[in-house]
């Protein structure tokens, strides 16, 4: 267990520093959120209905921004040659690698949304389920984007491809998590069943994405 | 560096590689025990680094058999050194000590073996070619591991450098191990096993 810890460690750090680290999708994040109001127009009741919606596919996007940083980097320097060799379960090293890298990366957009919510018009507490759904959301969409991102590693104009394969498996967890707010806005009562859906899918992407990271990537050294 | 009777740490059997569509080895066998040293020469393009990651486990064989030990075994030195620009030397070494497991030796001394031990606090970024060479070596002295996979170790290393690979290599037979280095300089390794491949 000592290794993995070794491993989550360093994948912080270098997910931290490393070519922007948090700063580049949360500013991706920040700007969406920026942009949209001027786009829509400034009608309160339009904003409002359309924030929670706007807020999580900003977020969503801001994960597949990143997700070509995942895994390119060490398929190009010979870091994953070195992984699969290390003896420990590849699975594993990719589970504990996508989440230190989604921790180090997204741990704003919470935050963000909190703040965004807010701004759009929405109640604190509604804001407050909002933010609390994309945290829930961020290891599924980080797990999915980084499956998108070890299946595109190491080619060229990656960012496309990991669009086209990401965006479609995290409508989901889109629907599920503007859906919790949407409830909390319109006060529904089906707040907490969004917040539980958004929550089942990042774990089915605990246990199903590792799996296909750790193929993709195998394939590609071959 | 040869023992007669001791166990072999790795054998190949009738191996055949393909690469791109392209038949590289075919019948190939070799039988490495501990304690030897085995040198694959050959020009650009003749399958060693195909072959040396086929004794990995990183390429599967189009035939024949790989009887290889466990991962944790092996050490494996591609052509990329596998080391992040933003890392300082020493935090890299001790993530791969800690990341591997097994090391009985500390980083400093892995470092003073390759005569880098005053770059330490060096981001790995700010190093030469031949620097972040002696640093990925120092990475596989300091893994423990008995079965050495080396791919071009020497190819930017200076004459100091590849003095110190030498004994490094030496060392790591006398105490019971294994190395296969693919290269196409002379690495001057005395009583080392030469298998030639073909253009």
């Amino acid at each position: 267990m000592s290794a993995l810890a070794a491993l989550f460690r360093r994948e912080f750090a270098l997910a931290w520093a490393g070519g922007g680290g948090t700063a580049g999708p949360a500013a991706f994040n920040l700007a969406a959120l920026a942009l949209a109001p001027l786009a829509i127009g400034p009608a309160p009741d339009i904003l409002l209905a359309a924030a929670p919606g706007i807020i999580a596919f900003a977020m969503l996007l801001s994960t597949l921004q990143s997700a070509e940083r995942l895994f390119s980097e060490d398929a190009g320097d010979g870091t994953l040659e070195l992984y699969v060799l290390s003896g420990q379960s590849f699975a594993l090293i990719c589970l504990v690698k996508s989440l230190a890298f989604a921790l180090a990366v997204f741990w704003p957009a919470p935050l963000i949304a909190l703040l965004a919510g807010i701004a759009y018009g929405m109640s604190g507490e509604a804001s407050l389920v909002l933010a609390l759904a994309l945290g829930l959301a961020a290891p599924g969409l980080a797990l999915v984007a980084g499956f998108a991102g070890a299946l595109a590693a190491g080619l060229k104009r990656a960012g496309l491809l990991i669009a086209l394969i990401a965006a479609p498996l995290q409508v989901p967890v889109l629907v599920f998590a503007a859906g919790a707010g949407r409830a909390a806005i319109d006060q529904t009562g089906t707040a907490g069943a969004n917040l539980l859906l958004t929550a089942a899918f990042s774990l089915a992407a605990l246990v199903l994405a590792p799996a296909g990271i750790a193929a993709a990537l195998k394939a590609r050294l071959e | 560096m040869s023992t007669g009777g001791a166990p072999f740490l790795i054998s190949v059997k009738d191996l055949t590689l393909d690469r791109g569509g392209r038949r590289l080895v075919t019948g190939l066998a070799l039988r490495v025990r501990s304690g030897e040293a085995f040198v694959l020469t050959g020009p650009n393009g003749s399958g060693k680094t195909t072959f040396l990651r086929a004794l990995g486990g990183l390429v599967n064989p189009a035939a024949g058999e790989i009887e290889r030990p466990a991962p944790e075994a092996i050490a494996f030195l591609g052509h990329a050194d596998a080391l992040k620009p933003g890392e300082t030397v020493r935090d890299a070494l001790r993530f791969w000590a800690a990341f591997q497991g097994g090391a009985e030796m500390t980083v400093e001394h892995a470092l003073s073996r390759f005569a880098i031990a005053h770059l330490e606090r060096r981001a790995c970024g700010r190093l030469s070619a031949g620097q972040r060479r002696r640093v990925a070596l120092a990475r596989i002295v300091l893994s423990g591991r008995a079965l050495w996979l080396l791919d071009e170790p020497a190819a930017p290393l200076d004459t100091r450098g590849r003095a110190l690979l030498a004994e490094a290599v030496e060392r790591h037979c006398a105490a019971g191990g294994a190395v296969i280095a693919a290269t196409h300089v002379d690495l001057g390794w005395p009583g080392a096993r030469t298998l030639e491949f073909g253009s």
